[in-house]
């Protein structure tokens, strides 16, 4: 082992080539399986799709009056729908809105769900019993009756609006996990050495809990992008939202209702193009969540 | 200086439907650590002893009675007031490999303490690393080669050289070590030992050792005292080498003659004292504790619960009725 | 009963374990004789081995780590390291009793003690289940506890001591007459300790078997041990009567070790660490002795030659050193 770190070299120093560390490790780590590489790829496939996909094709799809319903072909890989537009366009097209909304509803979901968890499990007491009854409420909601009575209300029209509902309905299961995680965190022996120097909550719960939690965080927020993914499909599907916006469930539904993919051949590209990406998306998440545990740990990430 | 009178403590063990059940951990417990001396705690498990050590390093609250670090009675403040006193009492855990955090190196490990008292004492970022450097160096260990590591990459007994690094830190007045060496190799334990015995010297910190192991109690402060308990209740207590060599309580006798007897090297003690019966929390109440267990009960023994006192001829406090010299220790074969 | 005891004679052991640096030796050309009826006890710290030369016995050595040379022959049963499938199965427990380290974690959390004696005894085609019970029961009572008791107890309803005691039974219910147990004290106390140690003693006369007790704590071998053998980075260096052993230590490495043992009475400054630290799979030397990085009669020969294990006189020491002086 060399040492790479030098007490002189000072705190700022020493911090960047922890970083630098850290990334190495990472790439380590995902080089390790081929399949992992397999589902960075396929994620980063995916996020290219949704920041570039919608800037490089024009606003209103082309349609072709004489290929209406098409199966798939050269031209249309994934054949056309009953408006002649082709298909890929339009998951390609459809994918922002998806990955924009799971990605909120990630983010919400983790951080609201972390933050309630951690504080939580570490004061317990009479916030943990309060915010943990808040929990068990929110648990008990049914989420998707709720969903359809609110879309009655709400047009969804913006992925953002969809995120922010979809996170605040899917935090308490990261909550209750990480409360857990917490409780059984603040016996150990590091966490008491903390209190007995004196260092600040702050410094406790944001140096020694959260980095030991990190694989779990990660772990839950790629599942919950799954979980967001189906979701809002599934609520577009039902045709309880407008059909205006660009999402892979308003193609499903079509599909099925419209094109009448059930009966006629010729719609199948219709219906298994956003189906293929939605099965595309889970397999990369599942094959990168593999790696997350080996990623958070230094000694998994070293070996 | 750190002493404690009357010191209580009660676990209330919930689950059952119906009335919980008590568990006495503490019940009355005086002691008193001088400023660079040695005490030691032993029993066995569950009587009571690291409960004990986890209330004077804070990290335990106690329901009755009293402990004063430097003469600053604890009781008489406030919960954020206490904190800097119980600072200057650090724990060493048993186990190295909890106490160490595995996501963070050394370096991190004592940077967080180090910067806060550099933030409080207004010193510049150089103080820091140059204090690490001493630490680690205090510890035996080389900062070079260390600071850079995870927990994962040091053996067991530099990871306890970590732990005690740390505790160094913010220059503590007493280092309480609980079973401090139990998880550590057979042939670097006395490393550890002797490095405890070391800052004790150079530095002028106590330590509260807490271990059912007496031999290593002894070797760490042979000139502190020894705190035998049991079941929450101090049953003798005196100069180390006096209580090896002469228990008068029964307990302390059984205690002693449990200690493996290196045969070919020792010959086994004169008069082994064996408790007949396996320990019992739910044991009676009154009378002596150790009653139930102890081959030399008499009848007052049932009635009255003796305490820890000072009685004629016996150089040692004990909480006995019948106080008896015992020679219950192996010699080695040499001392024939 | 008590000529039952079989023997077991373990040559040219040899387990390997498959690391990414290739097959490193987890314990090397290990030979050792059970006397049949005798107590040996294996003394060795973390990465010495003894834990592996244990599982050999019931050629349980789980993968990546293969038995790569050398046999185990236990009398009545022949060579361990050949047998396979239902053979060893049946073997492990019939005839060979396994205690595991304290029995912390061997028993299962979900099922009671009774339970977990039944799925045994039909895991061994026992017919007759209820004498599989009170044989438990007598074996339990023996060891001075209730056994309904403790037979219709979950694993955290036992204290450390108990569940040792539950250890033991189920290692012995089956009539193994070879029983191995790994630190059967660890994070025990003292009083238990003893207690457990004075069981092993007793049931082992009464029962007639050949006991091999692994521990890393010197007492433990000297409270019940016939025999020690002493182990460091997966070889055997010193091994002989335990009297014999303590009394006049030859190898460098059991010197240090019994010198380092703080002790009750006497001078203090006596004790004295061992330097260095022991080696693990990745920094045991290739070639020369084991030892030598920590040794204080090092040599020259000692960097390249592994010193081969002599006996004499009932005893046996592998170092360059300690054969030096004895010819001298």
């Amino acid at each position: 082992m060399s040492a790479t770190l030098i007490p002189e070299t000072g705190a700022g120093t020493a911090a960047s080539a922890m970083r630098r560390n850290f990334w190495r490790g990472v790439w380590r780590v995902m080089r390790r399986k081929p399949s992992r590489m397999a589902g960075v790829v396929i994620l980063i496939g995916f996020v290219l799709m949704a920041v570039v996909g919608p800037m490089v094709l024009p606003e209103h799809l082309p349609s072709n009056p004489d290929a209406l319903t098409r199966p798939p072909s050269w031209d249309h890989w994934f054949g056309t729908d009953p408006q002649g537009r082709d298909v890929l366009a339009l998951v390609i097209k459809g994918s922002r809105y998806v990955l924009l909304t799971a990605a909120v509803t990630a983010l919400i979901t983790v951080v609201v769900g972390t933050a309630i968890g951690l504080y939580s499990g570490f004061k317990r007491g009479r916030w943990d019993t309060v915010l943990m009854r808040l929990t068990d409420m929110k648990l008990t909601i049914p989420g998707l009756p709720l969903l359809l009575v609110l879309a009655t209300v709400w047009q969804f029209g913006s992925p953002w609006q969809m995120g922010l509902v979809l996170g605040l309905l899917g935090w308490g299961g990261v909550a209750r996990a990480v409360r857990s995680q917490t409780l059984s965190l603040r016996e150990r022996g590091f966490i008491e050495a903390a209190r007995g120097l004196g260092l600040s909550t702050t410094h406790i719960i944001g140096r020694e809990l959260l980095p030991s939690m990190a694989p779990y965080i990660a772990m839950n927020m790629l599942i919950s992008v799954t979980g967001a993914v189906y979701s809002q499909v599934g609520l577009f599907f039902l045709g309880v939202l407008p059909y205006e916006s660009d999402n892979w469930g308003v193609m499903l539904n079509l599909a099925v209702f419209q094109a009448g993919a059930m009966i006629t051949p010729y719609a199948l590209g219709y219906l298994l193009a956003p189906l293929l990406a939605i099965l595309l998306l889970t397999l990369g998440i599942v094959l990168v969540v593999d790696a997350m545990d080996e990623i958070f740990n230094p000694r998994l990430r070293e070996e | 200086m750190i002493t404690g009178t009357g010191v209580v403590k009660t676990f209330k063990q919930r689950g059952k439907l119906l009335g919980a059940r008590e568990v006495r951990a503490l019940r009355g417990v005086d002691f008193t650590i001088p400023k660079g001396g040695a005490a030691s705690f032993i029993g066995e498990s569950g009587c009571g002893k690291t409960t004990l050590g986890r209330i004077i390093a804070g990290l335990e609250t106690y329901d009755e009675g009293e402990i004063a670090i430097d003469g600053v009675s604890m009781s008489s403040l406030k919960p954020k007031q206490r904190q800097p006193h119980f600072r200057k009492i650090q724990m060493i855990h048993q186990d190295p490999y909890s106490a160490l955090n595995p996501t963070r190196t050394v370096h991190q490990t004592l940077h967080a303490p180090l910067s806060l008292r550099a933030r409080q004492t207004g010193r510049s970022r150089a103080w820091i690393d140059e204090r690490a450097a001493e630490v680690l160096t205090l510890v035996g260990l080389d900062p070079g080669s260390v600071l850079s590591r995870y927990p994962h990459q040091l053996s067991g007994g530099m990871r306890q050289r970590v732990v005690i690094a740390r505790a160094l830190t913010v220059d503590p007045e007493m280092l309480v070590a609980d079973e401090a060496v139990s998880m550590i190799d057979v042939s670097l334990r006395l490393g550890i030992l002797a490095l405890l015995k070391d800052l004790r010297e150079r530095l002028g910190v106590s330590v509260l050792f807490i271990t059912h192991d007496v031999a290593t109690a002894r070797y760490i402060g042979d000139d502190g005292e020894l705190y035998v308990i049991y079941r929450g209740q101090v049953v003798e207590r005196g100069p180390v080498d006096t209580i090896i060599t002469d228990p008068v309580h029964p307990y302390t006798q059984s205690l002693l003659s449990a200690i493996p007897v290196l045969h070919g090297l020792e010959r086994p003690g004169e008069e082994p004292v064996v408790p007949l019966e396996s320990l019992d929390e739910s044991q009676a109440d009154h009378g002596c504790l150790f009653a139930r267990r102890c081959p030399f009960r008499g009848e007052r023994c049932a009635q009255e619960r003796p305490l820890l006192q000072l009685t004629e001829g016996v150089p040692q406090e004990h909480a006995c009725f019948y106080p008896q010299r015992r020679s219950v220790i192996a010699r080695p074969m040499s001392e024939v | 009963m008590v000529d039952q005891a079989p023997g077991v004679r373990i040559d040219g052991l040899t387990v390997v374990y498959k690391t990414p640096a290739g097959e490193l030796p987890a314990v090397r050309g290990v030979s050792l004789t059970l006397e049949p009826g005798s107590i040996t006890g294996i003394v060795g710290e973390s990465g010495s081995g003894k834990s592996t030369l244990a599982l050999s016995l019931l050629n349980a050595v789980q993968p990546p780590g293969r038995i790569a040379a050398g046999s185990v022959e236990i009398d009545g049963l022949g060579d361990v390291v050949g047998l396979a499938g239902e053979q060893l199965r049946k073997a492990r427990g019939k005839h060979i009793g396994y205690v595991f380290q304290a029995a912390q974690n061997s028993l299962n959390p979900l099922k009671t003690v009774g339970k977990q004696l039944l799925d045994l005894g039909r895991s061994h085609g026992v017919e007759d289940l209820r004498g599989l019970v009170r044989e438990a029961q007598e074996l339990l009572a023996r060891m001075g506890l209730d056994g309904a008791r403790v037979l219709d107890s979950h694993q955290h309803e036992l204290s450390g001591g108990m569940r040792q005691r539950v250890g033991i039974m189920l290692a012995l219910v089956l009539n193994a007459h070879v029983v191995v147990l790994d630190e059967p004290t660890t994070a025990l106390d003292m009083i238990t300790q003893a207690n457990i140690l004075k069981i092993v003693r007793e049931v082992h006369a009464e029962r007639g078997l050949t006991t091999l007790v692994i521990t890393h704590d010197i007492g433990v071998v000297a409270e019940v041990a016939d025999r020690l053998a002493v182990m460091y980075g997966g070889r055997l260096v010193e091994q002989g009567p335990t009297r014999k052993v303590l009394g006049a230590p030859r190898h460098p490495y059991t010197k240090g070790l019994i010198r380092a043992i703080p002790r009750l009475t006497g001078d203090i400054g006596e004790a004295r660490a061992l330097p260095g630290r022991p080696p693990t799979l990745a920094t045991v030397p290739k070639e020369g002795c084991v030892f030598r990085e920590r040794c204080e009669l090092r040599m020259d020969v000692c960097d390249t030659v592994d010193p081969d294990a002599v006996t004499h006189g009932g005893r046996t020491v592998a170092c360059h050193a300690v054969s030096v002086k004895e010819h001298a």
